[in-house]
C-alpha cells in the first residue's frame, strides 16, 4: 500500500479524536457514539466472522464467502474420533484441572497479600511494585527464564529425590500453576486491595474487644465479610489461566493446555474449520464464567445494601465495578 | 488508576468521596511508605510476625515464578553454551557476540521499536475517544458499567483464540478484502497488504491490545472532578482549551499508565507475530524463540535481556516525559 493509503487511514481514525478535542460536547457527541459503535464491531467483528464460519457445511472454507450455513458440522467434530481431537479433548481436560488449581492458589494469595497491606509495613512498596511487574512482563520472557530455571534445577532436584522431568505430570504441572498464577495475581490483588478499601473494620474490633482470639475472628468475622472479593480473585485466576498461552508456552514440555493444542493446530498443520467451532466454544466458555462473576458480584451487592443501613448510595454499583480494574 | 477503586462512580455522593480522600491524605501523613495512596485504613494494629505470615505465601510465589525467572535470564545470557543448553556459572560474553553476528537482530529489534511506538499511538487515538466516550458521555452509572463490561469482555477470551479470529478476517479473501473488492467495489483486485505484513500485524495487535489503554484512561476519567471541568467551561473556555489544559492534563496518568502496558506488551510479543506474519516477519520474540529451539539458550536469553533493557529504556522516557507535562 502507498504512503496516500496510510496517511488516509490515519486521518479517518483521528477524527473521533479530533471531535472529542475540538467540537463542544453537543455535536461531537454523535461522533463518538459512531465511533464507539465502530470500536465494538472492531472487537467482535473477527470473532463474529470466526463465528459464522465455524457454522459451515463439510464444505465450508476457512475464509468467506460461507458454503451451507447452520449445519453444525464442524462441532460435531470435535467429538470425531482422530488423534487430533483426542489431544484437543485432553488439552481441555488439563486446561480445566490447572485452571481450577490456579484458581484456588490466586485466590489464597490475593487474601493473604490483601490481609497484609491493610497495614503499612516496611517493603510493602516494593512487593507492590513486585506485583504488578507481572502485569508488565511479557509472557515470553517469563516463560523464557522459568524454562530456564527448571534446566538448572531438574539435576538438583532429583539429586534431593524429587524426580521432576519437564512437562511430566504431576511435577509437570507445577510451573504452569506457577507462571499462570503469577499472571493473575495482580488482578486477585486489586479487587481484594478494592474490598478492603471500603471494608468496615469495626465488625472485626467488636469481636475482637468480646475476646475472639485473632484466629476466630478471622475466620468468623473478616472473611464472610470478603468472601465475594475472593470468589472475584478465583474466578479470575480461572479465566486467566485457562486462556492463558504465552506464559505457559516454553514452560509445559509435553502437557498441552487448550491453548498451547490450539497454537500447535494453527501454526503447524492444514486449516480445517473446526479451529473455529473450537475459538467459537472458548469464547462462549469465557463469556459464562464473566456473566458468573456478575451475577454473584450483583447478589452480593444487593445482600450488603439490604444488610447496612447507611448503604454509602450505591454499593451494587460499586460491588459490579470491581470487574473493572480487572480489566487492564 | 488504583485510587480509582474505591470509587469510580463520579456520580457518587460527594460525602463518600470527601471521606475517601481524607482518609486517603491522612494515610499519605502516616505512611510515607505507601505506594500511589492504596493503602487500606482498615488494619488492625499488629505483630511483625503476623504481617510475615500475611506476606509470606505471596512474596515466595513471586519470588519463585517471577523475579528468579527475570534474574535468570540475564544469568544464562553471560554463561556458556553447551549442545543442549548452559554451563551454569561459567560466565563468557559469547551469546552477545552470536546475536550481533549478523545485522538481524539489530535490525529486528529497531523494527520492533518503531511498531511499538507507532501501536502505542494508534492506540492513544482510538482508545481515547472510547474510554472518554464511557466516562463523561454515558449518564446513567448502569449503562456506563454494562458498555464497559461489553468493551472489556474480549480480554477474557483466550489470547491465541483472538488471534486466530483474524484468519478470516485478513488475507487474501479476508472478510476486509471481501468487502473493498465486492461491495465497496473501491479496488479492483484484493489488498496484498493485508496477507502475512506489517499492516495486518499492526492491525490484529492494535485490536489485542487496545483494552490495556481504555481500561486506565477510562478510570482516570471516570474518577475526574467535574468541578474543575465546570470551572473552566463557565469562565468561557472553548471546548478545545478545556480538553487541553484541564481534561487531558488530568487525564494523563491513565494515558501514562496505558502507554507504558501497550508498549512494554507489544515489544515482547511472539505469538501473533508467529501466526498473523505467517513465519515471513520477525519480532525480537520470534529471534528469541528462534534461538531457543535451536537451542542456543544463552543467545535467547542474550536477545531477551537486550529486549528488556530497551523497555525499561522506553518507560523510563515515558515517566521522564511525563514529569516534564506535570511541570508544565
Amino acid at each position: 500500500m502507498s504512503l496516500f493509503t496510510y496517511l488516509i487511514i490515519l486521518i479517518i481514525i483521528s477524527i473521533p479524536f479530533a471531535a472529542m478535542v475540538f467540537l463542544p460536547m453537543k455535536w461531537s457527541k454523535p461522533v463518538l457514539v459512531a465511533s464507539f459503535i465502530i470500536f465494538i464491531l472492531f472487537m467482535y467483528g473477527p470473532m463474529m466472522t470466526m463465528g459464522v464460519l465455524s457454522l459451515q457445511g463439510p464444505e465450508g472454507s476457512m475464509t468467506l464467502p460461507a458454503h451451507d450455513l447452520f449445519s453444525g458440522h464442524w462441532y460435531s467434530q470435535l467429538n470425531a474420533d482422530s488423534d487430533l481431537m483426542a489431544g484437543v479433548r485432553d488439552g481441555i481436560g488439563k486446561s480445566l484441572w490447572i485452571s481450577l488449581i490456579v484458581a484456588g492458589i490466586t485466590a489464597i494469595l490475593s487474601l493473604t497479600l490483601g490481609m497484609a497491606f491493610r497495614r503499612s509495613f516496611r517493603g510493602s512498596g516494593i512487593l507492590f511494585y513486585a506485583i504488578l511487574l507481572s502485569l508488565m512482563t511479557p509472557g515470553l520472557l517469563l516463560s523464557l527464564g522459568l524454562s530456564f530455571l527448571l534446566y538448572y534445577a531438574t539435576p538438583y532436584l532429583n539429586d534431593v529425590g524429587i524426580n521432576y522431568h519437564t512437562g511430566q505430570a504431576p511435577l509437570g504441572f507445577v510451573p504452569i500453576i506457577g507462571v499462570q498464577a503469577v499472571w493473575a495475581l495482580p488482578f486477585g490483588f486489586l479487587v481484594m486491595m478494592s474490598i478492603f478499601n471500603r471494608y468496615d473494620a469495626r465488625a472485626e474490633e467488636a469481636a475482637r474487644d468480646l475476646g475472639a482470639s485473632s484466629v476466630r475472628t478471622f475466620r468468623e468475622v473478616t472473611l464472610p465479610l470478603v468472601w465475594t472479593g475472593v470468589f472475584g480473585a478465583g474466578l479470575f485466576g480461572f479465566t486467566l489461566a485457562l486462556n492463558e498461552f504465552e506464559r505457559t508456552f516454553l514452560v509445559s514440555g509435553a502437557i498441552n493446555t487448550l491453548p498451547l493444542e490450539l497454537f500447535i493446530i494453527t501454526s503447524t498443520s492444514v486449516l480445517r474449520p473446526y479451529v473455529y467451532s473450537l475459538g467459537v466454544v472458548t469464547i462462549l466458555f469465557s463469556f459464562l464464567l464473566i456473566g458468573l462473576f456478575l451475577i454473584v458480584s450483583a447478589v452480593a451487592g444487593r445482600k450488603k445494601a439490604l444488610a447496612i443501613d447507611e448503604d454509602d448510595g450505591g454499593s451494587m454499583n460499586t460491588s459490579a465495578m470491581h470487574a473493572a480494574p480487572s480489566g487492564d | 488508576m488504583v485510587t480509582s477503586l474505591s470509587s469510580n462512580d463520579h456520580h457518587a455522593l460527594d460525602e463518600a468521596k470527601a471521606e475517601v480522600a481524607a482518609a486517603e491524605a491522612v494515610e499519605k501523613q502516616t505512611l510515607p511508605e505507601a505506594p500511589l495512596g492504596i493503602m487500606a485504613t482498615s488494619g488492625p494494629v499488629r505483630s511483625p510476625l503476623v504481617t510475615l505470615a500475611w506476606i509470606a505465601p505471596g512474596t515466595i510465589w513471586l519470588l519463585l515464578f517471577l523475579i528468579a525467572p527475570l534474574l535468570m535470564i540475564v544469568l544464562v545470557s553471560l554463561w556458556e553454551r553447551t549442545p543442549v543448553g548452559f554451563e551454569a556459572f561459567s560466565f563468557t560474553g559469547a551469546a552477545y557476540g552470536r546475536l550481533f553476528e549478523t545485522s538481524v537482530y539489530t535490525n529486528t529489534l529497531r523494527d520492533t521499536v518503531i511498531r511499538s511506538v507507532i501501536i502505542t499511538l494508534l492506540c492513544i487515538l482510538i482508545g481515547y475517544p472510547i474510554a472518554f466516550f464511557l466516562a463523561r458521555c454515558v449518564k446513567t452509572v448502569k449503562f456506563q458499567i454494562a458498555l464497559f463490561i461489553v468493551v472489556l469482555a474480549p480480554f477474557w477470551v483466550a489470547y491465541v483464540v483472538r488471534i486466530v479470529s483474524w484468519l478470516p478476517v485478513l488475507g487474501r479473501q479476508g472478510l476486509i478484502n471481501y468487502f473493498l473488492v465486492n461491495v465497496l467495489q473501491v479496488v479492483q483486485e484484493p489488498v496484498d497488504a493485508l496477507f502475512y505484513s506489517t499492516f495486518a500485524i499492526t492491525l490484529a495487535l492494535i485490536q489485542l491490545y487496545v483494552l490495556f489503554m481504555v481500561t486506565p484512561i477510562f478510570f482516570q476519567l471516570a474518577t475526574l472532578d467535574n468541578a474543575s471541568v465546570e470551572a473552566a467551561r463557565d469562565l468561557g473556555a472553548t471546548p478545545s482549551r478545556v480538553f487541553r489544559e484541564v481534561i487531558f492534563p488530568l487525564s494523563l496518568p491513565g494515558v501514562l499508565i496505558g502507554c507504558i502496558f501497550v508498549f512494554v506488551l507489544t515489544m515482547g510479543e511472539f505469538a501473533t507475530v508467529r501466526l498473523i506474519g505467517g513465519g515471513t516477519i520477525q519480532s525480537v520474540g520470534t529471534i528469541v524463540y528462534e534461538a531457543y529451539v535451536l537451542p542456543d539458550l544463552p543467545k535467547a536469553a542474550a536477545g531477551a535481556t537486550i529486549l528488556v533493557a530497551v523497555m525499561t529504556v522506553g518507560v523510563a522516557i515515558m515517566l521522564r516525559f511525563s514529569k516534564i507535562r506535570e511541570v508544565v
